[in-house]
């Protein structure tokens, strides 16, 4: 498309893509609903529907071989297919959306799409005899008339003659890239109604004039000529007008002559009549409006026609900038607590304070709306799982059902990508070896069909979304044996295990417990890139499991990435932050309190040994006996360590700056902030800290 | 691309103001980029025959620019019903080769005009100046359910 300016072209293309995705999963959840109700015709209309929106906009964007393939599928998807065949239309549907997919995949890296051939024979196959069924080629010519009206239409144009009522002759030619000449007819038609009577027109009706490539007609009328040229002259229809008064005694024209002849250089031979009404591309007659309309659905459609659709990164930028005014505005509130000592009778103070109380209840206020703009349900992560389950469960021969829960809770669209991956690998798992073949299943006493449930919901701060099936469970035993195999923990280590991190062994990288790789899952790469992705978003992943009973999966993350609650703390000369979420106590010891255990510092915190992680090596002055340090009490999931920190400085929230790689040589580090005074705080990776507890004595001195 | 001459309304020299109808996002999008380069400014949108109804007799647009295939209400219906109810409305329909029938049901119900998507700026351009200075509003709904006398 470019008749637009290259960056209007560009955000439509971007617009494109958005809706087409939507429409995709449109035809996903379309396929997957035909597959349980195959007799209903409402969804082969419904795909048809979205098949259609799909031509016309990917036509609209220059996508030529999307939209001609789309167009193939449209034409395949007559109402008539439906009947007999119900299986093969769903495989078509699906197959559709895979194709397009990747059509769309391609059209965005701008290489060729592929051709798609498999569908082509999809719909060969479902389009019966497709050659019967097309209508056959429009005659190319015709002859060219010459007013050559009827008996009939004589005499009523003679008695309007007679009234004294102005006659013309009026001829048009059909606009040669009109491609819908019935309805060209059918325009022409009612405007010449409009201004007059018509008392013969040629073709006789719109079948008819299908393939017709001119108009004839006698219209009485009190229009001027050149009214009439103009009325007649209708944009895209019509190419050119020819009319012609029409005196008493004069039948056909000379003045048409030259526009007659030109028709006739065109057109000559087959008598249009010739062609029989059935040979046009009869499109299904217009549907008759289901009488209970989901009112849901219509209120969420009025919903969605009051969204605006924003670039992503429009908002990154608005959130940035509050980021900044946040940091301006500790930079303020610093500045009149040192104007405070400065001048404490000055009567300014009260007004200072009240400016600067309104001004960041604002900035909370408008922080917090800009990133709910950023949040999105979960269902739209959700809502291709049904699909995926349903994939792989047929090439697993499993039976297995998908339950969905909590779709409606919010949760930042950037996290939401990027859990998309993660979660799509822990439902692959859960069936590919979670949920056991419905033999086996049966013969373990339980229904044949699995269940794999997807819930998600808030908890304080965080977002949790659970992934649990009721399949065979993590097979402890297996697991902590590659492990010790792979050379991932030593046999000694492997005893002392405990459940839980017996579990979280399966997010070691090549671990996997499956004997045999399959395509579904089973090749040990993809757990450690779960416990990675949810890393990287300060989250945190779970594990239940239990023999014969299934497992549970519990990812957390936080609710947006933009900003954290956090706990500063002085340690060395560096001021660093903890996540407020997993601070769970602070608590006071003297180092004569620690002590130090197979190369680990401990404590006793009530009646738990604590480890203690240094960031810093103590020096010696420090470990004096009768020194107090603070210990941060953090907790992972059901880990718990305690961090050693000089100092407390109080809690903040923080703007998340994302550090570069060449910035950070560490990952105990995951990020960076800004304080009003221009203090940059570190932000620590908590769950890396606690990877590294296991196997350092010491944290070195980070970089 | 050369700029098109604003279109106002005859009336009163104001820009034309327009009802977009179509179920694709994207579509209604490309319709409201051209007619914002014929000058004209986009009165209301709908995704859905129902909507556009009730949204007709909210903004009272000059024009229609009204999709065939739709969920819930086909463009087809929404003709008629909002032609029922103004006679005077000017509605479009847009729509793709494969409608035909769809089309000529709706010029019978007193649609004014087609275009095919995709719809070009230029060819809708003149298609909307057409429309425009049709005045015999009354007289089309009038001849609309006529016979033909031929």
């Amino acid at each position: 498309m470019n008749f637009f300016p290259d960056e209007r072209a560009a955000e439509l293309r971007e617009l494109f893509f958005e809706s087409a995705q939507e429409l995709l999963q449109d035809l996903n959840e379309a396929g997957l609903a035909l597959e349980s109700h195959p007799e209903d015709a409402e969804i082969i209309r419904r795909v048809r529907r979205v098949v259609h929106t799909l031509k016309g906009d990917s036509a609209a964007c220059g996508f030529r071989e999307l939209s001609t393939l789309a167009h193939e599928m449209e034409d395949a998807l007559r109402a008539d297919v439906i009947h007999g065949i119900e299986n093969s239309v769903v495989e078509v549907i699906f197959t559709a959306a895979d194709t397009f997919q990747a059509m769309l995949a391609a059209y965005r890296l701008n290489v060729a799409p592929p051709a798609g051939e498999e569908l082509r024979e999809h719909i060969r196959r479902i389009a019966r005899s497709p050659q019967q069924a097309r209508p056959a080629p429009p005659p190319a010519r015709e002859p060219a008339r010459k007013f050559d009206w009827s008996e009939a239409q004589r005499e009523r144009i003679a008695e309007s003659l007679s009234r004294n009522e102005p006659v013309y002759n009026i001829s048009l030619e059909i606009d040669p890239a009109m491609g819908m000449h019935a309805a060209a007819f059918q325009l022409v038609q009612k405007v010449l109604r409009n201004v007059g009577a018509v008392l013969a027109v040629y073709p006789v009706d719109a079948a008819a004039a299908e393939y017709a490539s001119h108009i004839e007609a006698a219209v009485a009328t009190d229009h001027s000529k050149e009214a009439l040229t103009a009325k007649c002259k209708i944009p895209s229809v019509v190419s050119s007008v020819a009319l012609e008064r029409i005196s008493e005694a004069q039948e056909p024209s000379q003045d048409l002559l030259e526009v007659l002849l030109q028709a006739e250089a065109r057109a000559s031979g087959i008598e249009p009549a010739a062609a029989p009404a059935n040979r046009r591309d009869a499109p299904p007659p217009p549907r008759a409006i289901d009488e209970s309309v989901d009112h849901e659905k219509a209120a969420a459609r009025l919903t969605a026609d009051r969204t605006l659709r924003v670039d992503a990164d429009r908002i990154d930028t608005v959130l940035n900038l509050i980021g900044e005014l946040i940091i301006g505005k500790s930079m303020l509130h610093r500045t009149i607590i040192e104007f405070d000592k400065r001048h404490a009778k000055d009567p300014l103070r009260t007004r200072f304070a009240d400016a600067l109380a309104l001004q960041s209840r604002v900035l909370e206020e408008l922080q917090r709306s800009v990133m709910k703009i950023r949040m999105v349900p979960v269902e739209q992560l959700f809502r291709r799982f049904p699909r995926l389950v349903r994939d792989l469960s047929k090439s697993c021969d499993r039976e297995v059902a998908l339950s969905l829960a909590g779709e409606n809770t919010d949760l930042d669209k950037g996290i939401l990508d990027a859990l998309a991956e993660p979660l799509a690998h822990l439902v692959r798992n859960a069936v590919g070896h979670g949920i056991e073949t419905p033999d086996e299943r049966q013969a373990a006493g339980k229904p044949r069909s699995g269940t794999v449930q997807l819930n998600a919901y808030h908890q304080g701060n965080q977002m949790v979304i659970e992934v649990s099936d009721d399949g065979r469970g993590i097979d402890r035993q297996k697991l902590v044996q590659r492990a010790v195999e792979r050379g991932a923990i030593s046999a000694s280590e492997a005893a002392a295990l405990t459940d839980a991190e017996a579990a979280r062994l399966i997010f070691q990288p090549g671990l996997s417990t499956a004997d045999r790789v399959t395509e579904v899952s089973g090749r040990g790469v993809g757990m450690d890139v779960v416990a990675t992705a949810l890393e990287r978003l300060k989250g945190t992943v779970e594990i239940e499991s239990a023999p014969a009973a299934g497992t549970k999966f519990r990812l957390m993350v936080p609710l947006t990435l933009a900003s954290i609650q956090a706990l500063l703390f002085r340690i060395g000369g560096r001021l660093y932050a903890a996540p407020i979420a997993n601070v769970l106590e602070i608590t006071r010891v003297t180092n004569a309190d620690i002590h130090h255990v197979d190369n680990h510092s401990v404590i006793r915190l009530r009646d738990q040994l604590l480890t203690l992680v240094y960031l810093e090596q103590p020096n010696s002055a420090e470990t004096l006996a009768a020194k107090k340090v603070f210990v941060v009490v953090i907790g992972l999931g059901d880990r718990k360590f305690g961090l050693v920190v000089d100092a407390l400085m109080g809690e903040e929230e923080l703007v998340i700056k994302t550090l570069d790689d060449r910035l950070s040589t560490s990952d105990i580090v995951t990020g960076a902030s800004i304080l009003g005074d221009g203090t940059v705080v570190l932000i620590l990776n908590i769950s890396a800290l606690a990877a590294r507890l296991g196997r350092m004595p010491a944290l070195g001195a980070i970089a | 691309m050369k700029p098109f001459t604003p279109l106002t309304r005859k009336e009163d020299s104001q820009p034309v103001r327009y009802l977009v109808v179509d179920d694709s996002v994207f579509a209604r999008k490309n319709l409201a980029k051209m007619i914002n380069s014929f000058g004209g400014e986009v009165a209301g949108e709908a995704g859905d025959g129902c909507t556009a109804i009730t949204e007709y007799a909210r903004t009272k647009p000059d024009i229609v620019l009204m999709d065939i295939t739709m969920p819930q209400m086909e463009g087809i219906e929404a003709v008629e019903r909002i032609v029922r109810q103004h006679p005077e409305a000017r509605i479009v329909m847009v729509s793709s080769v494969g409608y035909q029938d769809n089309i000529l049901a709706a010029l019978q119900k007193g649609a004014r005009h087609f275009v095919q998507k995709p719809v070009k700026p230029d060819v809708l351009y003149e298609i909307i100046r057409y429309v425009l200075t049709d005045e015999d509003a009354h007289a089309h709904a009038q001849t609309t359910a006529g016979e033909v006398r031929s």
